[in-house]
């Protein structure tokens, strides 16, 4: 009886003591590791959108509330500000449309004085290799730039993919619903 | 996933993304258990029970236990202790139910806590967001991939005992060698699979 | 045995995976490139030295009956603790390493030194035992990585290394040539093992 007591204790006390020494590194690394996240895996999309910045739009990442999901939480999104002397000039942020395979997302930048589009990249799709996967291509993405968001973007402004109406169509949806919520948002992402 | 799209499914994991040969899990007990049929059938048998169980259990202890209560970091620790006592508790029942074949399997059934091809393939499903039926299936196709393999290479090692191999190729390195061509040879359903 | 013993005998006497045919299943996996090999190399060697330092803490508090479980759960709990420290502060070798940092856990290195020496012995010979073992382990991947992708990639550490029209031997970075240069490797190894047994023994 007393064996086997000694062995709860001493197993309880070990995995005690791995779950406080756990929790803490989590603690401790949770923000670091955040950071790492997006640095290695957006950081690529928000470059290609901007340009020109003195910080590091990583690090000044603002991160606003825009909604809430079917379970009544609260959606965020990360918006990632370029700025020159400590003003806000530009902003970038991520835009989901529909396409032809599901979700399509896309990092769009946005000038806050011209209200023009500094340029999008593609970050994630699953569409048809060859077909509307080629959205990812410099000549798809290339005529959005300097195209103004004064009022909803369309498709004759840019180079639609031909046999790929549905790809050209969620992108331009990303686009437009960023544009949205650059509206409605404005104030917040210029802190 | 539909129905129609399992056979594909299956015949992937088994042949194309072969667990050892191709995501080279399950190399410790694969080089030590191989060298002769009986021994390579004892362990396929336990692999595929194991692997399975533990496929379908660590996929529920991630979605009712870690995820709600955000703890997904502790992924690692919570998955090796759930197959640890998985096979000790295996260990146990069969002990008492099925003697013949508790002592048929006898040290591999222990050994399997540490074959990386169990907990290997219990983060895989997670990685993959399979929901729960995939996961079946992928863990019950890894194991009879991990399986076939398995029995292929000792029907070839037990060739090797007539065979006049270098002496400093003896044993583990020649395993390893053949290990190798095996995998190229596997490499070539590559094309299969869309 | 003194305490630099304990530490040298991983660099050759029991030099994984070579001499201790243990923990093959990361050494083939990773060493597609001499950085992944060492990374891995210095991951395995920071949770075999805390392990060993702790189970050997520990030694005399745990019961045998259930020491196996006691080292496991230490032993991922340094494994979680390398998992975050890499997410947080080495991100790309994180990423490129993948599934097999969290198979660390089950390396049977490590379990294999806790119960064959560390569950048994002092702390300071535990740490010299795990370090050496651990850095004997990281040579060893760094080896193999680096001869993975020299001739697979034309690179060594990213630095283009071959002539310019060296056509790279793709074979070597994938998973057969993986089978086929830790065979052939250990095979070397046994004949220089048999060659310095036979000079001893004359």
């Amino acid at each position: 009886m007393r064996e086997i007591l000694r062995m709860v204790v001493v197993l309880t006390l070990i995995c005690a003591g791995s779950g406080f020494a756990l929790a803490l590194v989590h603690k401790v690394t949770k923000e670091p590791i955040e950071y790492a996240k997006l640095k290695n895996v957006k950081e690529p999309a928000v470059k290609a959108v901007l340009s020109g910045y003195d910080n590091d739009p990583i690090k000044d990442r603002i991160v606003i509330v825009v909604g809430k999901d079917k379970r009544g939480r609260p959606v965020k999104l990360v918006v990632f500000p370029a700025r020159k002397g400590g003003k806000t000039f530009a902003v970038a942020f991520e835009g989901t449309g529909k396409g032809y395979h599901g979700e399509i997302g896309v990092m769009v930048g946005i000038d806050l004085k011209t209200d023009k589009l500094t340029g999008i990249a593609i970050v994630s799709q699953s569409e048809t290799p060859g077909l509307g996967a080629r959205i990812v291509e410099k000549s798809f993405t290339d005529p959005f730039k300097g195209q103004s968001l004064a009022k909803p973007l369309t498709k004759d402004r840019i180079h639609a993919l031909s046999g790929a109406t549905f790809s050209t169509n969620g992108v331009l949806a990303a686009v437009n619903q960023a544009r949205d919520i650059l509206t409605k948002y404005r104030k917040q992402m210029v802190q | 996933m539909s129905l129609s799209e399992y056979p594909l499914f299956i015949i992937g994991a088994i042949l194309v993304n072969n667990i050892l040969l191709a995501k080279f899990l399950g190399n410790c007990p694969f080089l030590g258990v191989s060298r002769r049929m009986d021994t390579a059938t004892g362990m396929s048998m336990a692999v595929i029970f194991v692997m399975t169980m533990a496929g379908m259990i660590t996929w529920l202890v991630q979605y009712y236990l870690l995820v709600p209560l955000e703890i997904e970091y502790l992924q690692t620790i919570a998955f090796i202790l759930v197959i640890a006592a998985l096979v000790q508790l295996v260990e146990i029942v069969m002990q008492k139910t099925l003697p013949a074949l508790y002592r048929a399997l006898g040290i591999f059934l222990p050994l399997i806590t540490t074959n990386c091809a169990v907990l290997g393939v219990a983060i895989m499903n997670i990685n993959e967001e399979y929901g729960f039926v995939d996961t079946l299936v992928f863990s019950f196709a890894s194991a009879v991939g991990y399986s076939l393999a398995l029995v292929l290479f000792a029907g070839i090692r037990e060739r090797f005992a007539l065979a006049r191999i270098p002496k400093v190729f003896q044993g583990t390195a020649i395993g390893l060698v053949t290990a190798g061509f095996m995998a190229l040879a596997f490499s070539g359903f590559a094309g299969l699979v869309n | 045995m003194s305490l630099a013993k304990e530490f040298k005998k991983g660099f050759w006497d029991v030099l994984p995976p070579f001499r201790l045919v243990l923990g093959l299943c990361p050494t083939l996996a990773v060493t597609t490139s001499a950085e992944n090999g060492a990374g891995m190399g210095l991951a395995t060697t920071f949770v075999l030295v805390c392990s060993n330092l702790l189970v050997s803490l520990l030694r005399k508090f745990i019961p045998s009956k259930v020491r196996i479980a006691a080292y496991i759960v230490i032993i991922a709990s340094f494994v979680v603790i390398v998992e975050l420290l890499m997410q947080a502060y080495a991100y790309p070798l994180y990423q490129a390493l993948g599934i097999f940092i969290p198979l660390i856990v089950v390396n049977c290195i490590i379990l294999g030194r806790a119960e064959a020496f560390a569950g048994k012995n002092g702390v300071a010979a535990s740490a010299a035992d795990g370090l050496g073992i651990g850095l004997g382990f990281t040579i060893s991947l760094f080896f193999l990585g680096s001869v993975r992708e020299i001739l697979g990639n034309g690179t060594w550490l990213g630095l283009h290394v071959m002539w310019p029209g060296f056509a790279p031997f793709k074979f070597m970075v994938r998973a057969p040539g993986a089978f086929v240069t830790l065979g052939t490797t250990l095979a070397l190894i046994n004949w220089i093992s048999a060659r310095l047994e036979a000079r001893r023994r004359s």
